[in-house]
């Protein structure tokens, strides 16, 4: 690989740009590839099977070539709704784990940049703050703050968009309530029952991070359900 | 999740490029069976023989660094190794998972 492909693939994943790198496995010439766009030279006669691992979001040998296709696809976006702490640690994990954060947050005390830089943090209310965020089916929501007036509007988007992943903290009386209220707002049973919630896995721990650790493994684990 | 953007590889070869060393990339190309790392992970090596990353659980990285080593000091730009279980010297760097992978090495220059 050349010095200025390997510039070129740094400058592509700092922007979060989707890309490809071919690497002819024979002589080694490499290059980058953008979606949508024909491959070049050498790897012109390939331009389906590229495309093919960029739909399939897997990295391989072409068939009865020596051309190697490795895909760089966009992270999945995870909104968090409260800026609270265990949200801090989320954060931390979330960034080897290939997810994007946004959080959410009314608190200007707790939504701030200082607590968590880097992050697109929205200081509005679940409502207002949607606006602000493109989301579909591949998007996760994760409630913390167990506060009705501010996770359930969020819970509720969420439902009404078909997220993949719904999560919310609280007791089992606490989610017990939040069911009830959910379902006075109209939603059925399956869609009640697809929120975790108590959130996370059980891990048996009660500290910020042995609960964040619960959560985004069971984001993982839904993530490769999906 | 695999091919994060967030992947800190590449950005130390650049790191290491910078220093003035020279730096060798593997990456896992194919798997069989069951491996430890998947289609995509890499590994940089360098010509004192330091590396970062991972192609498997530590089962081949030994190899791997005795093989780019050899491709620095041949000069050669890039490689294709297979790793087996039936390897004859298992001892050293077969794959106690009982996988196979196909691991290809390249100079970065």
């Amino acid at each position: 690989m050349k010095i200025k492909t390997l510039e070129e693939i740094l400058k592509k994943k700092s922007s979060k740009t989707e890309f490809a790198i071919l690497t002819n496995l024979e002589n080694g010439d490499s290059e980058i590839y953008l979606p949508g766009t024909s491959p070049k030279g050498e790897f012109s006669k390939y331009a389906d099977e590229i495309e093919n691992f960029f739909k399939s979001k897997k990295n391989g040998v072409i068939e009865n070539s020596e051309i190697f296709v490795e895909t760089y696809i966009k992270p999945i976006k995870v909104i968090i709704v409260g800026a609270v702490h265990i949200a801090q640690y989320l954060v931390d994990f979330a960034k080897s784990l290939n997810f994007e954060i946004s959080i959410i947050d009314p608190r200007g005390y707790f939504a701030s940049e200082q607590r968590f830089p880097e992050i697109k943090v929205i200081n509005k209310w679940p409502k207002e703050a949607f606006e602000e965020i493109e989301t579909n089916s591949s998007t996760a929501l994760i409630a913390l703050t167990h506060d009705p007036k501010i996770d359930d509007p969020a819970l509720q988007y969420a439902l009404k968009n078909k997220f993949y992943y719904i999560g919310a903290l609280g007791s089992k009386k606490t989610h017990e309530n939040r069911c009830q209220r959910l379902a006075e707002a109209g939603f059925n049973n399956d869609e009640i029952n697809s929120i975790h919630g108590p959130i996370g896995i059980k891990l048996g721990g009660k500290s910020a991070p042995e609960i964040a650790l619960s959560i985004i493994a069971q984001l993982v684990s839904e993530t490769y359900k999906k | 999740m695999k091919n994060s953007f967030d992947e800190k590889i590449l950005d130390e070869a650049k790191d290491w490029i910078k220093a003035n060393q020279k730096v060798v990339l593997a990456t896992v190309i194919q798997t069989w069976g069951s491996s430890p790392r998947q289609v995509g992970s890499r590994m940089i090596v360098n010509e004192k023989g330091d590396f970062s990353g991972s192609v498997s659980g530590g089962c081949v990285e030994s190899a791997v660094v005795s093989e780019c080593l050899s491709l620095i000091k041949d000069n050669k730009p890039c490689k294709k190794i297979e790793f087996k279980v039936s390897n004859e010297s298992a001892w050293e760097v077969g794959l106690a998972c009982g996988g196979e992978i196909a691991v290809y090495i390249e100079q970065i220059h």
